[in-house]
């Protein structure tokens, strides 16, 4: 009996509370859509001289004749502006850049995951150039919606590195200063291959992370680097890019050589029953110059060669 | 009215009133608006505060505004869309949140308990790995998700009278599990190189595109809306299904009604922002423990603490250490469960 009573006073008040509060939510949030809305329409940027290019995924971009305030959201995207003579058009980097150590002088825009894309607008960039190699792809549709040119790299070999300095020489108006530099790191990747070409070829384990143990797999960059330094890595076979790989697994492949990045030693000690642990092959590997798609990539194929195959290059050292 | 009678209106967990409702939400609704505006005001650049006054007008009226146009796009095009976005997001989850909260009568019922935002995620994940092309693929698939997700809960919690509350919040844990494993396996094997994209967008990221905005809104406010007409029948529900069926509430219609509404609310956050958590969790409790627990109060009150909750933890995540920016689910995760654990401690 009480409860319908309650049930009907409830229900008359009930309506009244709808009405208001239906009328205060949607004058609130339809008044919040118009601004959207209409900040999202209104666009001005028309570079005096422009042209169109096609970056290294196929996208069409329209680009600055000569951009002067360039935003590099990549390390190696850092070393090769610098390689290419243009370091003082370069108005950002990332947190990441360290090299050349002018880089470091460099407004930081955040790092590569997560850049601030208005401290990129304040910095008035002309062209922001990221690489596959770190991006991530919500900032640089950001970036596209507000009208910045954003060209992208995407190498996935050392060649591919190369072709890349050439692109971006291009892109920036730096051809010739690219045709220098990639004619050198051509000659110096071909005297590497000469030199191994005839050697055996050890196997290598090369260990990117520690726990778990990752590895690298046919598509990764360091695979490739591997290869052309005159060795085939034991998980060169693998689909995925970076797989995790138990220890018995590594093991099992013998491995002849370990390459490591810094620290590492306990898992070094549950390898011990590898070639590389009993003969003492276990060497740490410079991550910036074997990680970094940039013209440091060639030192790094240098080193990789030297401990491969001492033998070979004991004459340089 | 003074504001003392204010504060005695809001902070007042006796019955519910026309005036109370309307003074509760108009108060709340101020808040929103001046935190928008601070958190516009703040970033990792310098803007003054009437520069943001300034474009917010011209935005709304239509004139230019005397600003520079680097400031111009900074205010306009990059922190208004990231606030409204962060307000809609937070809205969906709380509301979805008290809605579940109400339905299943358990506090701790929340669309990251319940395995809906994983369920959300894995359907988003998907379609960024295996139909990366179709930009309309992730909203959908992330609404799919959620509905899938929380029909398999409800199949798995349905059991003899009062132990299906129990046995849905554990059939949602188990769900959870899974489909968390699941994303692992998709991440670690099949990702590849676009494996740092998902994983930031796992635990939360509201930096994406704007063009989203407008449509995700118009499933938010559809969401809440549905939720809201509910309310009073929820209220009755909250008491007991079969003490509402008496009351004359058709329990199955309202129960599908808002399932599949706090289903779309969940999918649509999941879909832009990746899972968040804790929100769903912690503002109905909130908003209940000032408010009282009608319903009604409940599940508009929540949107809007909901909105300025998220906008604020944003905020921290764009400012803290900027340049950079740390991801969103970290800092909702840090301040919610010491807050919920607090609210668990003062309701017992």
């Amino acid at each position: 009996m009480n409860a319908h009573r309650l049930n009907a006073a409830d229900r008359e008040s009930s309506t009244r509370l709808r009405r208001i509060v239906s009328l205060v939510l949607f004058s609130l949030l339809p008044a919040t859509l118009t601004i959207s809305v209409s900040s999202c329409s209104s666009r001005k940027n028309s570079p005096v001289t422009s042209r169109t290019v096609t970056d290294e995924l196929g996208r069409i971009v329209q680009v600055p004749a000569q951009p002067q305030r360039i935003v590099s959201l990549a390390p190696s995207i850092t070393e090769i502006l610098f390689a290419l003579g243009v370091g003082d058009r370069v108005a950002g980097v990332t947190s990441y850049c360290d090299y050349p150590p002018a880089a470091r002088q460099k407004t930081p825009v955040g790092d590569t995951l997560k850049p601030s894309v208005e401290r990129i607008v304040a910095l008035k960039a002309d062209l922001v150039i990221i690489s596959t190699a770190s991006q991530v792809e919500a900032s640089f549709r950001k970036l596209e919606e507000l009208g910045i040119p954003v060209y992208v790299t995407n190498p996935r070999t050392i060649d591919g590195v190369v072709e890349s300095i050439d692109k971006i020489g291009e892109l920036i108006d730096a051809r010739e200063r690219a045709l220098e530099l990639t004619d050198e790191l051509r000659r110096r990747i071909t005297n590497v291959e000469t030199r191994v070409a005839k050697a055996s070829r050890p196997s290598v384990l090369v260990i990117l992370g520690t726990e778990p143990l990752i590895t690298a797999g046919a598509g990764s960059f360091i695979n490739d680097l591997i290869n052309r330094a005159g060795a085939r890595s034991i998980s060169a076979e693998e689909v995925a890019d970076y797989p995790q790989y138990s220890i018995e697994a590594v093991v099992a492949r013998q491995p002849e050589i370990i390459l490591l990045q810094a620290g590492g030693n306990e898992l070094i000690e549950r390898l011990r029953q590898t070639p590389a642990a009993r003969s003492n092959r276990v060497y740490h590997i410079d991550d910036d110059l074997l990680l970094r798609p940039g013209p440091r990539i060639v030192d790094g194929l240098e080193q990789l060669a030297a401990k491969f195959h001492p033998e070979l290059f004991e004459r340089d050292s | 009215m003074s504001v003392k009678e204010l504060t005695h209106q809001i902070f007042s967990r006796e019955r519910l009133t026309a005036q109370r409702l309307a003074i509760t939400l108009a108060v709340l609704a101020m808040v929103l608006i001046a935190a928008s505006v601070f958190s516009i005001a703040v970033g990792s650049e310098h803007v003054g505060f009437t520069n943001v006054i300034r474009v917010i007008g011209a935005e709304i009226t239509g004139h230019a505004a005397d600003v520079s146009a680097e400031q111009r796009i900074i205010i306009a095009d990059i922190r208004l869309p990231r606030v409204l976005m962060a307000i809609v997001v937070g809205a969906a989850l709380a509301v979805a949140g008290s809605a579940y909260q109400a339905l299943l009568r358990n506090p701790l019922a929340d669309p990251g308990i319940l395995g809906i935002s994983s369920g959300a995620a894995l359907g988003a994940i998907s379609a960024t790995i295996f139909a990366e092309s179709l930009p309309i693929s992730r909203p959908v698939a992330a609404f799919g998700g959620a509905v899938i997700t929380i029909a398999v809960v409800y199949a798995v919690g349905q059991g003899r009278r009062e132990s299906g509350t129990v046995r849905l919040i554990l059939g949602g844990v188990i769900i959870n599990a899974l489909l968390s494993s699941i994303v692992i396996f998709l991440v670690t094997s099949v990702a590849g190189a676009r494996q740092r994209n998902v994983i930031s967008w796992l635990i939360g990221d509201l930096s994406g595109e704007s063009r989203l905005l407008l449509p995700v809104a118009v499933f938010v406010l559809i969401g809440i809306g549905a939720v809201y007409v509910n309310a009073r029948s929820l209220n009755l529900m909250m008491i007991g299904e079969q003490d509402a069926l008496t009351l004359g509430v058709e329990a199955r219609r309202v129960k599908i009604a808002v399932y599949l509404a706090a289903s779309l609310l969940t999918g649509a956050a999941v879909a832009v922002s990746g899972a968040i958590g804790f929100v769903g969790l912690i503002i109905p409790h909130a908003v209940r423990l000032v408010g009282g627990s009608d319903n009604r109060l409940v599940v508009p009150a929540s949107a809007l603490v909901g909105g300025i909750f998220l906008m604020l933890a944003d905020t921290i995540a764009r400012t803290a250490v900027a340049p950079r920016e740390l991801n969103i689910g970290v800092i909702t995760s840090l301040i919610g469960a010491p807050v919920f654990v607090y609210l668990l401690r003062r309701t017992n």
